[in-house]
């Protein structure tokens, strides 16, 4: 086996990290318009592919329709902002609630199917929320959309979303840490076996989800503040499912770093090529997918992870 | 406890569509000891640790630990009254390290888990392997490692399926002796064998299922003998 001696390593990790959270905490007063919108995007990346690794990453129940939550958050804040005059940080978090609601009703009777009929019945919530969101006009403004009063308030956002990410991320690092989350993995490897062994599987695989439904839920609320508009199809797209996953699973599921690498590179890669690339960008899009599920299936960091016996957590 | 038994079966059946896989079974277990379950392929020995367990809801009659009803309790509320056990075919969680595969099932004190998972993984001479992943490690040192993992949760009832089955003559020989350890500290242990020589050094009591029904019960030399054992297991 080969031991890296980690302290050091770690040290050095740690200064590095606290040193750009220092300069992102200061990037706003040096930065364009463009700047701070692509960070924001990014920061609210990091926090939904860290929300999917903690219900699918780790108890392996695979969410196809967790955007379901964002677009929930996203209405209950728009709502909350543009009819009741809500600033736009508690309707955020209200956005957070009312997911973990959503999650707490559909949780229980989804959470005992297995495998992909998990899958699908997520798939088909997102489609049922998107309806219902489209059906009940008087509160949601129907599929003509919500608009929101005009604010600025980028920066703000900026702040928030970056609150959201590193949240997200401390969350899944005492999680993963823990034998909170270890029990998760538990069910992930071997449901069965957890039960024999005492792990009460069908209640954590329902904490993992609620904790798993906030935070998409605050960063849909923020996401309609940033945009000042939502409609049904901006809210609920299946394309933001698949890319929380993409995300996760090229960084490395069931990792703490794994879906914040994700998010980066893979943002990154999209706003360099989208801009010059369309097609290409949808086509490459497309080959990392079938690169990562073929052949790095534990993505960047469980290849380097398992390699060097590091811990998930780094 | 009810007269002194640690488990108590009454007429447990347990049925798949049309076969019975477990059919009106009785029988007591006293604590503190040793005991055998036998029988031929597709007797009914799993399905019945199943039930007892909580993995299987069996049909009908009744199932008492320590005086109380446990059929009707969810699988890890059997587990956490007390009751261990071991599967036929190997479940560790592999993509967890051999020494997160202790850990996880403990619920006290973590620094106190983490000395006695050690402790374990000594005694089942898997320490130099505690951070490797359970997957990667060998047949029979995944089975150490199954057995290492109930005794992490301190059950007084340990059932174990299959244990020596691929497992070679000195680790046999270690878990034999890791098993009579288990009785002299008054846990009480039944076991599924096929090798016949095992479960009748064993065993103090042994019981025979075939077809899913009781067919005899006793002490290991009267099985031996015992006519129905014999036609069960060799025929006419
Ligand atoms: N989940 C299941 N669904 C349907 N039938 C089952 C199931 N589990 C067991 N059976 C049937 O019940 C009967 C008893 O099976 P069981 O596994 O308990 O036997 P066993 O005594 O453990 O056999 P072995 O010695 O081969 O392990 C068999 O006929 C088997 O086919
Ligand atoms: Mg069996």
């Amino acid at each position: 086996m080969t031991f890296v001696s980690l302290s050091r390593t770690k040290k050095t990790l740690l200064a590095g990290l606290v040193i750009g959270l220092i300069l992102l905490a200061i990037y706003p007063m040096a930065a364009t318009g463009y700047g701070i919108r692509f960070m924001l995007q990014l920061f609210m990346w990091v926090a939904l592919a860290q929300s999917w690794n903690l219900i699918s990453g780790l108890t392996g129940y695979v969410s196809f329709g967790h955007v379901a939550f964002f677009g929930t958050g996203a209405y209950a804040a728009a709502i909350l902002i543009a009819t009741h005059g809500w600033h736009w940080a508690p309707a955020s978090s209200m956005g957070g609630i009312a997911a973990v609601v959503l999650a707490l009703i559909i949780g229980y009777p989804c959470l005992r199917l297995k495998g992909p009929y998990f899958a699908i019945a997520m798939l088909g919530l997102n489609e049922v929320m998107r309806v219902l969101v489209s059906y009940f006009e008087g509160l949601t403004g129907g599929g003509l959309g919500l608009s929101l009063p005009t604010l600025y308030a980028s920066v703000q956002i900026y702040y928030a979303a970056g609150l959201a990410a590193i949240a997200a991320s401390v969350a899944a690092h005492l999680i993963i840490t823990s034998r909170f989350g270890l029990r998760l993995m538990t069910i992930r490897e071997d449901e069965v076996a957890a039960e024999a062994m005492g792990v009460n599987t069908a209640r954590y695989k329902l904490y993992a989800f609620l904790i798993s439904a906030f935070i998409p839920g605050v960063v849909g609320g923020l996401h309609a503040r940033d945009q000042g508009y939502i409609e049904p199809i901006s809210v609920f797209p299946l394309l933001t499912t698949i890319t929380m996953i993409v995300m996760a699973l090229f960084g490395g599921k069931g990792t703490v770093w794994g879906p914040v690498l994700g998010a980066v590179g893979l943002f990154c890669f999209q706003e360099l090529v989208w801009a010059r690339f369309l097609y290409l960008h949808q086509i490459l899009f497309g080959a990392i997918i079938v690169f990562v599920v073929l052949l790095m299936p534990r993505g960047i960091l469980g290849l380097v992870q398992q390699r060097y016996h590091l811990s998930r957590s780094l | 406890m009810q007269n002194g038994h640690l488990l108590e079966l009454r007429q447990v059946t347990k049925r798949f569509g049309g076969v019975t896989a477990v059919n009106r079974c009785s029988l007591e277990l006293a604590p503190g000891r040793i005991y055998g379950l036998i029988g031929p392929n597709g007797s009914g020995k799993t399905t019945l640790f199943n039930c007892i367990t909580g993995l299987e809801p069996h049909d009908d009659g009744e199932i008492r630990y320590k005086g109380e009803r446990i059929d009707g309790l969810r699988a890890h509320e059997v587990a956490r009254r007390g009751i261990g056990r071991t599967f036929q075919i190997i479940r560790v969680f592999p993509e967890l390290t051999a020494l997160e595969n202790l850990l996880v099932v403990t619920w006290g004190p973590f620094d106190e888990a983490h000395r006695r998972a050690q402790e374990l993984l000594r005694f089942v001479t898997l320490d130099r392997l505690q951070n490797e992943y359970a997957g990667n490690l060998s047949y029979g040192q995944q089975k150490l490692l199954e057995f290492a993992r109930i005794l992490m949760t301190d059950p007084e009832l340990i059932l174990l399926d299959e244990p020596a089955a691929g497992v070679n003559r000195t680790l046999l020989n270690e878990l034999l002796e890791a098993i009579r350890n288990l009785r002299a500290q008054g846990k009480t242990v039944f076991i599924v064998e096929h090798d016949m020589k095992v479960i009748m050094d064993l065993s103090e009591r042994i019981f025979v299922l075939n077809y899913g029904e009781k067919i005899a019960e006793g002490p290991p030399g009267l099985i031996q003998s015992d006519e129905r054992v014999i036609e069960a297991y060799f025929g006419r």
